[in-house]
């Protein structure tokens, strides 16, 4: 009885990982599949390196590449100091009690929808940036990494501190026992042990700012040129896609956008491969 | 059960009451503890022997609920000192009465390092003092020895009475004028537990020595004076 229920069991996990497996593949089949005539039309070289001029017709997603990786890694920067230390206080340094109010402020943000955070980003941050940055709208590159980095905080805070819970409670002992400020535990025990939760909490927040399209459409300034400095008006390849998707269905214009899907993908698989390879190289885990 | 240095108290407790979750584990213990002795804290399992230990250390401060009143002073430097006073911190406190837990626990990081953590904690820098000390260390622990010849490699790869005796020497490297060892062979082979009875009787020319054990022919071998727990709050 026990193992035919094993069985079955066992074949229906298997078959939604295929099932989930499949889907991931199936999705970059199909964005192929659709950007193929502007592959066929224009070389690849000339789409991913040209410029937006659909009127020229040059549908070149350069722009979009280039201030979706400087909004991202931007917004990482910034948030990742602010999470390590966030965590750090929740789990270690603060009061317990004001450690687990502020857990639970941070899990209510993980829920709160995107378009708040981009209205919010409109009436409090673009004045803001509009006084600093000398002029312009203030929809620029950083405005749109600040807001972001308030929106994958809460994600990364969280497993941060996830991981920081993880380490073995005897070598908690053994440095307080040794005498062991609180900081110093946190640096020189807690991180160290909490390695892997730090890094896929990296990867996923990453991710996410990447994937974000209402902020950036909001509040970046949707302008399709490679931006020049942090207060340069952009466009992040998702909200060139929101942007394009009105766009006739038979055009190359709405072709292009599911380049940009692929291009999308692609960067967020290199990057999950990428810092995996990376940070668990040296010591051999998984 | 008497040593030459009777009369020099190290840990005078007065009046100590621990409580957990609103029980109490320890009621009003008044009790002395000599210089350079190994005083061996027995009873049945449950009745506070370590959460006694956590007194002297302050280690019980971590834990939620829990609530202690009365004093514990320790001799530093001639004269008896508050340990709970305000002016003097944990840290400090820990540097001077070391601990050796029941479960060996070595951090996840070479022999050397383990060694020296302590000293990175207190922020030492020079690496021929730290490089000296650790050796010290590992010698009056009765390792080096033993790991001369592999300090980078993992602590974790050493058998259990090493990797006690890495802790006792961690502990050490601090120069503590007091051990507090919980039950430090309960996870040990007998063989491993002798070369730390030994090593306990050793120590205790220069440390004063409090041992929780459930071993009664262990206590008979390393202590010079035994307290029973469970009497304790009987004799009050």
């Amino acid at each position: 009885m026990n193992s035919i229920k094993e069985t079955i069991v066992e074949r229906a996990l298997l078959l939604s990982t295929i099932v989930s497996g499949a889907v991931t593949l199936i999705i970059f089949g199909f964005m192929f599949f659709m950007a193929l005539p502007l592959l066929r039309e224009g070389n690849i070289f000339q789409i991913l390196t040209g410029e937006w001029s659909p009127g020229g017709g040059s549908y070149g997603i350069l722009p979009m590449i280039v201030s979706t990786l400087a909004i991202s890694c931007l917004s990482v920067a910034i948030s990742f100091p602010v999470s390590i230390g966030c965590s750090g206080f929740i789990g270690v340094l603060g009061p317990r009690r004001l450690g687990r109010s502020l857990r639970r402020i941070v899990q209510v943000m993980t829920g709160i929808p995107t378009v708040i955070y981009g209205f919010v980003g409109i009436f409090l941050l673009v004045p803001i940036v509009r006084e600093l940055g000398g002029g312009g709208s203030g929809m620029s590159v950083i405005t749109a990494a600040l807001m972001l980095s308030v929106l994958i905080s809460p994600t990364m805070i969280l497993f941060f501190n996830d991981s920081f819970e993880r380490v073995p409670a005897p070598y908690l002992d053994a440095t307080d026992g040794l005498g062991a400020s609180a900081v110093q535990k946190l640096v020189y025990v807690i991180i160290p042990n909490a390695k892997k939760g730090i890094i896929i909490g990296l990867i996923l927040a990453f991710g996410r700012a990447m994937g974000d399209t209402l902020v950036a459409l909001m509040i970046a300034g949707n302008s399709a040129q490679v931006p020049g400095s942090i207060f340069d008006s952009t466009r992040t390849l998702t909200a060139h896609i929101a942007l394009v998707i009105a766009a006739d269905y038979e055009s190359l214009e709405f072709k292009s956008i599911f380049a940009c899907g692929m291009v999308l993908y692609l960067f967020a698989s290199a990057i999950v491969i990428g810092i995996r390879y990376f940070a668990f190289r040296e010591r051999g885990v998984e | 059960m008497n040593t030459t240095q009777t009369g020099n108290i190290k840990i005078r407790v007065t009046n100590l009451t621990f409580s957990y979750k609103g029980r109490r584990i320890l009621d009003g213990i008044n009790e002395n503890f000599e210089e350079f002795a190994v005083t061996a804290i027995i009873g049945p399992s449950g009745v506070g022997k370590s959460t006694f230990l956590m007194t002297l250390n302050r280690l019980w401060e971590n834990i939620p609920e829990a609530q202690m009143s009365g004093k514990v002073e320790i001799r530093f430097n001639g004269g008896l000192r508050d340990i709970y006073e305000r002016s003097f911190s944990s840290s400090r406190l820990r540097k001077l009465v070391g601990t050796v837990f029941q479960k060996p626990n070595p951090l996840p990081m070479s022999i050397f390092r383990n060694v020296a953590f302590p000293l990175k904690l207190s922020g030492e820098k020079d690496k021929g003092l730290i490089a000296q000390k650790v050796e010290g260390a590992l010698r009056k622990a009765y390792l080096w020895d033993e790991v001369k010849d592999r300090l980078a490699q993992s602590a974790l790869a050493l058998s259990g009475g090493q990797q006690q005796r890495l802790c006792i020497a961690r502990s050490l490297i601090l120069e503590p004028e007091v051990l507090l060892l919980d039950e430090p062979t309960s996870s040990l082979d007998e063989k491993a537990a002798e070369v730390i009875e030994d090593l306990i009787l050793h120590l205790k020319e220069r440390i004063t020595i409090l041992a929780v054990s459930h071993y009664l022919d262990q206590v008979k071998r390393i202590a010079d004076r035994v307290v029973q727990v469970d009497l304790w709050q009987v004799r009050k």
